[in-house]
């Protein structure tokens, strides 16, 4: 049988496979899967684990994840406070940084692994290694130095800080989420995973001007994957576009994997990387919440039809959210497996 | 410099984030006698309506230049109102907040800066606002609209969002309060607002500006 795994490599490589691969990021979905309610189900690393591979197992695509909630790497800079709902993901809800001298006060950890907040991740590793290591590729999440602060202060007063200063602050702050977004990467492949989701809505032209992005932005993404290297990372701008920037990424950093926004024109962005590397088209998941089946299998098409020509494409879903009714799930990635299968179409070839 | 100069001068600056270029172009102009009122009138006003049609023709802008926008017209709004005479007449009134169980401050603020450039009157509830709270602030102010700002799928559709002032709205019989919807997952799902019955949604702050202006102008027809 195929593994995952082999399928990912396959895409990246360019070589012949079954299919395309299918990453479906289903993280709350857990809490469900286990009938408990989110907060507990997050306070251990083992039902994370555990979820999963039993998520996994039961729609049959080729990822799983080690992430929890996005608000953890501010919980391992001092947040004290999650904000837990019954039907959706947690939220930072106590910032840590509320002024200037916040910024001067903030440290990082020199080892994570050690921080009893990356210890129940670390539990989780553990297990998805045991189970599926070297058959599906294990996914973490890190937000980039530059878009780091919004969680540490939040959106708004990160922008006023980025945009009207006071730039010694800004700078100072800049320098230590680098410093904190090194040591993680470090600590994730240290514990094994495979893949690296490098999240930077920054890194986006629907965030910033294209003049500010190549000021400003690209220089700290050089410095970020200069600084851990390019193995195992995907850029990600959080399910914002970032077509036009690509060329200019990839000849930079040497990234080799884009997971796009629903937005970005997936014909377009192949185009752009050329052969160069992996192109993720990614689906609304917000739009699946309604769609119909027609509809569900009509978008599925489009996207396989626009990524698989030359290989080289992965069909991938954003963080899913926790209201998508299961047959709506089933649907989509039936529709994936069927219109991703390169034997279907060599034999439709052949008709 | 003319007006047509000055907005063109001063959009450029406000496009490339430069604050303090923006605000020095208007300095500049009042110092030149420009009074306070043709500043927010042909000035500042006009701009916005030129960015909408620019965003409706053209390209989008980002998120950055939103917030610039928001930023450097409040901010100079708030300076102009300082040296008029007499107060000019607000145009409207508008209580908006983040929806209950969101913490999301951004969306909301960039959204009450363009709509006070226009004049419009706006409380601001903050975030994790509840329903009841909505529209108890609603009728404390005599506002035309409530808006509602969400960036997660469950606290845009859920059973304490948006569904819930529409449903304490009807069972007040305040239905003359129009209800506006804006926030990450109304532009993933343009349809999204019917769905949770809001009378109106925006995809970006400087549009959500013109839409609650034309719904208080429908309120007060
Ligand atoms: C930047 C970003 C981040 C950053 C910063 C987040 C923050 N603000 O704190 C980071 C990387 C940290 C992040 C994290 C998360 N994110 Co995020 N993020 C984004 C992104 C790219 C932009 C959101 C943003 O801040 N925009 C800026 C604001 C100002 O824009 P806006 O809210 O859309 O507002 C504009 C308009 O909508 C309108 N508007 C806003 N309000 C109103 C109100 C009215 C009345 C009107 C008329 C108009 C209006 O005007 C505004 C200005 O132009 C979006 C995707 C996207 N492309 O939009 C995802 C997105 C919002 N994130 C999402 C999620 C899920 C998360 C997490 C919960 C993930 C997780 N499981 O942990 C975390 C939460 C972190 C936390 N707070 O604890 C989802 C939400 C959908 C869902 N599934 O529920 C999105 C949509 C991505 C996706 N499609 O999956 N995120």
């Amino acid at each position: 049988m195929i593994t995952g795994l082999e399928r990912l490599m396959a895409a990246i490589k360019g070589e012949a496979c079954d299919r395309v691969p299918v990453f479906c990021n289903l993280l709350d979905q857990g809490a469900k899967e286990l009938g408990i309610s989110l907060e507990e189900y997050y306070s251990n690393g083992e039902y994370v684990a555990e979820a999963q591979l039993k998520m996994r197992e039961k729609y049959g695509h080729d990822n799983v994840w080690s992430l929890f909630y996005v608000g953890k790497e501010a919980e391992l800079l001092g947040c004290k406070r999650i904000l837990f709902a019954k039907d959706g993901p947690p939220n930072v809800e106590d910032f840590v940084i509320k002024s200037c001298d916040d910024i001067h006060k903030l440290e990082i950890p020199d080892d994570l692994s050690a921080h009893p907040a990356f210890e129940e991740g670390l539990k989780c590793l553990r297990i998805l290694r045991e189970e599926v290591g070297g058959k599906y590729p294990i996914c973490a999440y890190a937000t980039a130095s530059m878009s780091l602060p919004a969680l540490l202060m939040g959106m708004d007063k990160w922008m006023e800080l980025l945009f009207m200063g006071p730039p010694a602050e800004c700078s100072e702050l800049l320098a230590k989420c680098h410093d904190f977004f090194v040591k993680e990467m470090f600590a994730y492949r240290k514990a094994g995973v495979d893949v690296l989701v490098y999240s930077n809505p920054f890194g986006s032209t629907d965030i910033v001007p294209r003049k500010y992005f190549m000021e400003h932005s690209l220089p700290w993404i050089e410095k970020d994957i200069k600084a851990v290297g390019t193995q195992g990372i995907v850029y990600y701008c959080g399910m914002a576009k970032f077509n036009p920037v690509i060329d200019i990424v990839l000849e930079r950093t040497g990234i080799g994997v884009y997971y796009l926004s629903p937005f970005d024109d997936i014909r377009k962005g192949k185009e752009t990387i050329a052969g160069r590397g992996l192109t993720c088209g990614v689906i609304n998941d917000i739009e699946l919440i309604d769609w119909s089946k027609e509809e569900i299998r009509h978008e599925v098409k489009r996207m396989m039809d626009a990524g698989m020509p030359g290989g080289k494409f992965l069909f991938g879903t954003g963080v899913m959210p926790y209201c998508i009714p299961e047959q709506n799930i089933r649907t989509m990635l039936e529709a994936a497996y069927e219109f991703g299968s390169y034997e279907m179409k060599m034999e439709r070839l052949h008709d | 410099m003319n007006m047509a100069q000055l907005i063109t001068t001063y959009n450029e600056a406000v496009y490339d984030t430069d604050r303090d270029k923006a605000i020095k172009v208007i300095r500049d102009a009042v110092n030149n006698r420009v009074s306070p009122e043709e500043i927010i009138f042909q000035v500042i006003i006009p701009a916005i309506e030129q960015t909408i049609n620019h965003i409706r023709e053209d390209e989008e802008l980002s998120l950055a230049q939103h917030f610039m926008t928001a930023q450097i017209a409040s901010d100079v709004i708030e300076e102009m109102l300082a040296r008029f005479e007499t107060a000019p007449k607000v145009m409207g009134r508008v209580v908006i907040g983040t929806s209950y169980g969101d913490l999301h401050a951004l969306g909301k603020r960039i959204v009450t800066g363009c709509l006070r450039a226009r004049l419009i009157e706006v409380t601001d509830l903050g975030v994790n606002v509840s329903p009841e709270r909505f529209v108890d602030e609603a009728v404390a102010h005599n506002a035309e609209v409530i808006g509602i700002s969400s960036m997660m799928i469950h606290t845009a559709r859920g059973e304490n969002g948006c569904l819930k002032v529409r449903q304490i709205l009807k069972e007040r019989g305040l239905d003359h309060i129009k209800l506006v919807v804006g926030g990450a997952p109304y532009r993933f799902n343009p349809e999204l607002y019917k769905i949770v019955q809001a009378d109106g949604w925006a995809r970006d702050g400087i549009t959500a500006s013109r839409v609650i202006a034309d719904l208080i102008a429908e309120v007060k027809k």
